[in-house]
């Protein structure tokens, strides 16, 4: 198995355990993404992985080999900083170069390697220029040459956009993407902001408290979250989830959220299951003003309306339970204020175990 | 695939910039300080004590720095002398004494700085690499010990220790065979003795600005040498070096404004007759010729030369630094 395996990865510091047996392949070029909150042990798993951090418990293989006590420098990984670690004293040059000088390569192999680096990230003009000298962004690109002037087999990102401001993480954003196209090199990519890691993966790994909650492709997790955390997490505004229990009637299981009940497919997992707690989730996106076929209406009563430009968002109160949709304006908001119902398309619901956090994975069918 | 970027988007820590409020644009100059100051006297008040200590201390002393262009006596007064112009001055640089007394300090200085300056930056270093906490701890408590212990105690120990009878060092040097020396009389050995009495005295203390500009260099410029393959040598040389170089840098200007204030007390207390011609320096020469002989004039111009000489030595140390290392202490 080449790429990147951990194995049951376990970190502590002295008696606090902080990240709780990470299990997790990483395919060669594939570029995975870390997210979750902050604290939840991103950065140290992706800092064992570099031997920044020791490796409590379990195994770290990169190509077959076992790489637990393999120093860092012969791990072949080159690492971006959140704060860009470049040296001040050094001028962007040898910045990029430090690595190659510090392995002895010949000094003319290394003017090319950081000539060609220079043109890839755009610093040709800069590479007399000293750190201070330079904007957030140009700042990044340096820290990212560093990185990649070493031809590793992987790359290590820790937040490395999170100093930037929005415009420029975003741009910088297509570029990290743009760059992982043409080189094509493993990439271990963490960060805490979900719209980073929808659009930067192949996969992504969503982590909470030291454990992984769900691995998938970001649609896998907008469309299939495993459980109410990753539903929380994934998305913007997060998915709405409603608190209720299940029923059934002589047409089969229903989900009693307030006043309203929602028709649930016939299912074995709900059957024999009345009263028992479930959350209905209800993506903010997947509701409309509008009638639209086949969706059933809920009553509600808007709280205040958040205009975004092409969409906008309803703040609502749904049996004294907050809802929020996403709609679009089609440019205008005035038809917005006076919304009492909005319409739910109901094969895209979602149902959790309210105990557990599980998903149910069953799709919710009609309301009545 | 070249990149572009907006350069209205540079990172707001460059532009770092103390911002003021603008002074109101109505209203002279006078006014405006006036308005300044009514808005902040609380940060005047707190500098009010360091000011009085200039003025008590340091400025009002000046007044009588006049003496060096007169023929003073005590019982005229400073007003009531006549003026001399630079006669005293004249005496001064036909005085053997005094000249030898500038020979010794300079080189006494040069001699610290080449010895003495490296020393705490050294062992900072060297603290800097000790991983067990609490031997580093003990180690540094022991090191900084002799900075709070009085120049005299430091004097009495250094005799003693050097003693021809007792002292440890010929008693060691007995053991091999060797005769004892008398260090303390001996001209040869004034400043090897005076110089690494100041390293034991000062170099732990001194070690202290090191070790916090240590502490201020980013970990994670550390970390990205280890992944980069940098062993502990290599970073020592290419990163903590490097980093704390604008304190070194600014340490050094210091040094250098302080070429001529060789350690007063200290040699007062090791030196004597026999060995004036290596240790006699400018301080020295002064508290002989002015409180001892009462030659004040005199001893007051050899002090102003003194100032003028630091003040040049700083200014250049600083403009120096300023031109190639863009660190300045101003
Ligand atoms: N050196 C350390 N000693 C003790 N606890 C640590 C240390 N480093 C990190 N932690 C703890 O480990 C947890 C995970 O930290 P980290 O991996 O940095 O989180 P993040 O997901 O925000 O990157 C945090 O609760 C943090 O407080
Ligand atoms: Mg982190």
């Amino acid at each position: 198995m080449s790429g990147v395996v951990l194995n049951k990865i376990v970190k502590k510091y002295g008696a606090l355990q902080v990240v709780h047996g990470i299990d997790l392949k990483i395919d060669p070029k594939e570029f995975v993404v870390l997210v979750g909150p902050s604290g939840c042990g991103k950065s140290t798993t992706l800092r064992m992985i570099a031997g920044l951090e020791s490796i409590t418990a379990g195994t770290l293989a990169v190509d077959d080999r076992v790489m637990n006590k393999v120093a860092p420098k012969d791990r072949d990984v080159a690492m971006v900083f959140q704060n860009y670690a470049l040296y001040p004293h050094l001028n962007v040059a040898d910045n990029i170069a430090f690595g190659l000088k510090i392995r002895k390569v010949p000094k003319a192999e290394i003017r090319q390697s950081v000539q060609e680096v220079a043109e890839i990230l755009g610093l040709t003009d800069y590479l007399a220029r000293r750190p201070s000298d330079l904007s957030g962004g140009q700042r990044q690109r340096v820290a990212m040459g560093r990185a990649i002037v070493r031809h590793p087999k992987v790359f290590l990102f820790d937040e490395p956009l999170s100093n930037l401001d929005a415009k420029l993480r975003t741009q910088m954003r297509a570029e990290i993407k743009r760059l992982h196209k043409r080189l094509g090199v493993t990439s271990i990519y963490v960060t805490h902001d979900q719209v980073e890691a929808m659009t930067l993966a192949d996969r992504i790994v969503v982590m909470n408290e030291g454990r992984i909650e769900q691995i998938g492709t970001p649609m896998e997790l907008f469309n299939n979250p495993a459980n109410r955390f990753v539903a929380g997490f994934i998305g913007s505004p997060p998915m709405n989830q409603l608190h209720g229990f299940l029923e059934a009637d002589d047409a089969g299981p229903v989900a009693q959220i307030g006043r309203l009940k929602v028709r649930l497919p016939k299912s074995e997992v709900l059957e024999n299951q009345n009263g028992k707690p479930v959350v209905l989730g209800i993506r903010p996106e997947h509701v409309t003003v509008d009638e639209v076929p086949g969706s059933f209406p809920i009553r509600i009563n808007l709280d205040l309306v958040e205009t975004l430009g092409s969409e906008a968002l309803l703040h609502t109160d749904l049996d004294g339970m907050t809802f929020v949709a996403r709609v679009e304006t089609l440019g205008e908001i005035s038809h917005l204020s006076g919304v009492d119902t909005l319409h739910v398309k109901p094969d895209l619901l979602k149902l959790f175990d309210a105990e557990t956090g599980r998903s149910l994975s069953v799709d919710a069918r009609t309301g009545t | 695939m070249t990149i572009q970027e907006d350069s209205s988007s540079r990172n707001s820590d460059v532009l770092a910039a103390f911002e003021t409020e603008d002074q109101p644009a109505s209203g002279g100059r006078l006014e405006a300080a006036i308005d300044h100051l009514r808005r902040e006297w609380q940060l005047y008040l707190m500098l009010l004590p360091m000011v009085i200590w200039f003025i008590v201390f340091l400025y009002k002393p000046m007044y009588g720095l006049q003496i060096a262009f007169k023929d003073y006596s005590i019982f005229r007064g400073i007003a009531g002398s006549p003026w001399v112009g630079l006669e005293h001055f004249e005496t001064l640089f036909a005085n053997d004494q005094f000249l030898r007394a500038i020979k010794n300090t300079v080189t006494i200085s040069a001699l610290n700085l080449l010895f003495g300056f490296p020393a705490p930056i050294i062992l900072a270093l060297m603290f800097n690499e000790v991983l067990h906490a609490s031997y580093k701890r003990t180690a540094q408590t022991i090191v900084y010990l002799p900075h709070f212990i009085s120049s005299v105690i430091i004097a009495g120990i250094v005799i003693t220790a050097f003693s021809p009878t007792a002292g440890i060092v010929n008693t060691i040097m007995g053991w091999f065979g060797l005769d004892p020396v008398y260090f303390l009389t001996q001209p040869e050995w004034f400043r090897p003795i005076f110089i690494g009495t100041g390293i034991w005295q000062e170099a732990g203390f001194g070690s202290i600005v090191f070790l916090a500009a240590i502490a201020g260099v980013n970990p994670s410029l550390y970390e990205s040498a280890v992944v980069d393959g940098a062993n502990r040598w290599q970073m020592m040389w290419k990163i903590t070096i490097p980093s704390i170089l604008p304190t070194i840098l600014i340490m050094l200007i210091i040094r250098i404004g302080n070429i001529m204030e060789v350690s007063f007390e200290l040699v007062i207390l090791l030196y004597q007759p026999a060995t004036y011609e290596t240790a006699d320096v400018v301080n020295t020469w002064i508290y002989r010729q002015g409180l001892q002989s009462g030659q004040y004039d005199l001893a007051a111009a050899a002090g102003l030369f003194n100032a003028v000489v630091a003040f040049i030595l700083v200014m250049t140390a600083n403009t120096l630094s300023r031109r190639f290392s863009r660190t300045s202490l101003w």
